[in-house]
């Protein structure tokens, strides 16, 4: 079976700055993946490179067994949603399904009818009048209506308000359940995500952080507590994603598929977003001290 | 795509459209008087009276002339400023681009596709107006006898279009380049004027090799002498060659060299060293007798003559199709240096 996405060392960098390094990732179809990570940490550049916006500057990377935008057809069977939902402001809606209709083959027109009839849109309407939740359902069923086998939305609810975001990723919902379709969508919020993946990659500081189906994630990831201490009782397989200690207790968040069995450590489970942001103010530690040590070799 | 393109364009296309049914319909209000004057002015023998038609002729155009003109020289460039500095730069700047090339077209359809059905209407536009415009001023040009003229080979039929195939590229390479609307607009406005300018005043007089005409001074207009700081020199006016490009002209001596102020000095001492009548300052030649003058002439033409290099008026339509086709060769070049950039670079 051919992956929704496969990455190998993909890198993308401007200028100097590498804004995603040695991606390496194999998400197979038939996932709704969550795409996390604070801002500038290279979702967008990920994004980018599997539709064809940008091509890496390192690596590979194959969307549906395909390098993005080398022809028509691999184009067709992506839909993208852009971050911010760009639509043409002064072209109604109309004029944007039939932008669809002309540019996508296997355009589905009463899909996309009925979605602007289901969400009372006027379609003689510009599309510069639609509310931020409007434009987006716009975007969505642009992106949609061409019938994709693999659907990319970047940050399409973080401009939202918590009513059109609920009705958007609602939507996303039954389009998923409607359609065999993969989903790939970005958010800085785990908040957004939870409610609809199954499935997750982390991504901070250009890196990939970790990356599997989210009930794996949750079943391998733990927190420790215990008496402060140094690390190393911890069993071999257990990878350290997080470590704080306070002047008597030392709290340890561990990836691990082994179970851990040390009587000593209270095992706690994770919800997602502490999972999340436990890979991320790692991260976010990692960088920094990079920094610290260049600076002092300067 | 061409349905699209042409969507997007529309409005664009229209207010363009709408500056050449107004300019059209200016011509075909005014036209028709000033070609009839033109008429009884070219049979005016068996009336009698031509300088007053001439004049009359001459009237009716000059005052709206130089506007209509400036309009049809302007036009290549308003093109290139309007249709194609924001064609691909307005997509990138309002984020639109990422919607358009991730629909199932692929972005060299998509560049290709916009540069030539836009570039193509650029061309036309420009060729239509500038058509209009030889139909309407064409006996103000026959009677000015001054084709080759920038002012009027600029304008003329085919030409224009060339102009409007290369600002429309240019506007499109500086949009795709700047990513901005406003600077590549500003950018292409200056890169048109100067590549036109230049190409009108230094490549075109060289195009092909000029002739030569070597004429006697006799017979030599606007004559006259000049003062400088290192005594007198002569200055004579070109020759007149009704509808011809003049390259360069020059006054040489029978048996070469030039004529020195020296020269001047020796063989026209009297004209040089005229006193002013008593009393009187101011410029010296005043009170020059005709006789003096009359006399330098003689001299001056036995030994001297003039050279003139131009481009003949028969040469006018080869000097049209060279220039379109050049300026359409440089639009090709730019063309395909905004595909190459929009395909790789900006990536």
């Amino acid at each position: 079976m051919t992956s929704a996405l496969h990455a190998t060392d993909l890198g993308k960098r401007y200028g100097r700055k590498w804004a995603l390094s040695n991606c390496t990732l194999d998400i197979p179809t038939g996932h709704v993946v969550g795409l996390v990570g604070p801002n500038g940490a290279g979702k967008t550049t990920l994004l980018h490179l599997a539709v064809g916006l940008l091509t890496p500057d390192s690596g590979t990377i194959n969307v549906l067994g395909e390098v993005p935008a080398t022809s028509a057809e691999q184009l067709g069977h992506i839909g993208f949603v852009a971050q911010n939902t760009p639509v043409y402001e002064h072209l109604s809606i109309e004029t944007h399904l039939a932008m669809g209709a002309a540019l996508n083959p296997s355009w589905d027109a009463q899909l996309a009818r009925r979605r602007m009839h289901d969400l009372a849109l006027d379609p003689s309407q510009h599309a510069g009048d639609l509310s931020g939740g409007q434009r987006a359902q716009l975007a969505l069923t642009l992106a949609i209506a061409k019938r994709p086998s693999l659907l990319l939305l970047d940050e399409p609810v973080a401009a939202l308000d918590p009513l059109a975001r609920r009705e958007f990723l609602a939507t996303l919902m039954e389009v998923v359940a409607d359609n065999e379709v993969s989903v790939i969508l970005s958010s800085h919020l785990v908040a957004d995500l939870e409610r609809v993946c199954d499935y997750l990659v982390v991504l901070a500081a250009a890196r990939v952080q970790a990356n599997g189906e989210i009930e794996d994630l949750l079943a391998s990831h733990h927190r420790l507590v215990g008496t402060r201490r140094d690390l190393d009782s911890l069993p071999t397989s257990a990878h350290v994603v997080e470590v704080s200690h306070t002047e008597r207790q030392t709290t340890v968040v561990v990836a691990s598929d082994d179970p851990i069995l040390d009587p000593t450590w209270s095992v706690e489970p994770l919800t997602l977003e502490d999972l999340v942001l436990a890979y991320m103010s790692q991260a976010e530690e990692q960088r920094r001290e990079l920094v610290r040590t260049k600076g002092g070799a300067s | 795509m061409t349905w699209f393109t042409w969507r997007q364009f529309r409005l664009q296309a229209l207010v363009v459209l709408v500056l050449l049914v107004a300019t059209a319909v200016f011509f075909a209000v005014t036209g028709p008087h000033l070609w009839s004057e033109y008429d009884s002015l070219r049979h005016c023998s068996a009336h009698g009276d031509c300088a007053s038609l001439n004049s009359s002729v001459n009237n009716g155009y000059s005052k709206v002339f130089p506007f209509v003109q400036a309009l049809v020289i302007a036009l290549p460039g308003l093109l290139g400023m309007f249709w194609g500095a924001p064609l691909i730069a307005r997509e990138i700047e309002s984020g639109t681009y990422r919607l358009a090339w991730t629909q199932g077209v692929t972005r060299a359809r998509w560049v290709l596709t916009k540069l030539l059905v836009v570039g193509a209407a650029s061309m036309v536009a420009a060729g239509l107006m500038s058509w209009m415009f030889m139909w309407w001023a064409s006996p103000y040009n026959t009677l000015s006898a001054n084709r080759f003229s920038s002012s009027v080979f600029d304008s003329a039929y085919i030409a224009p279009i060339g102009y409007a195939a290369f600002a429309f590229a240019l506007g499109v390479a500086a949009g795709v380049v700047w990513r901005r609307t406003v600077p590549a607009m500003a950018t292409t406005l200056v890169a048109f004027v100067a590549v036109r300018l230049s190409f009108a005043h230094y490549l075109r007089p060289r195009l092909l090799p000029p002739l030569t005409k070597v004429a006697t001074l006799k017979h030599a207009q606007n004559i006259g002498f000049e003062r400088t700081p290192t005594g007198m020199s002569f200055v004579v006016g070109d020759a007149n060659q009704p509808n011809a490009l003049l390259v360069s002209s020059s006054v040489v001596g029978n048996h070469g060299g030039t004529m020195s102020s020296q020269w001047l000095n020796v063989h026209c001492h009297a004209l040089f060293h005229f006193n002013p009548p008593p009393g009187k300052s101011g410029p010296t030649s005043v009170g020059v007798r005709p006789a003096m003058f009359t006399d330098c002439m003689n001299k001056i033409s036995a030994s001297f003559h003039q050279v003139l290099t131009y481009q003949p008026a028969s040469r006018f339509w080869t000097f049209e199709w060279i220039e379109m086709s050049t300026f359409i060769v440089f639009a090709l070049l730019l063309g395909a240096f905004s595909y190459w950039w929009v395909k790789r670079r900006i990536a």
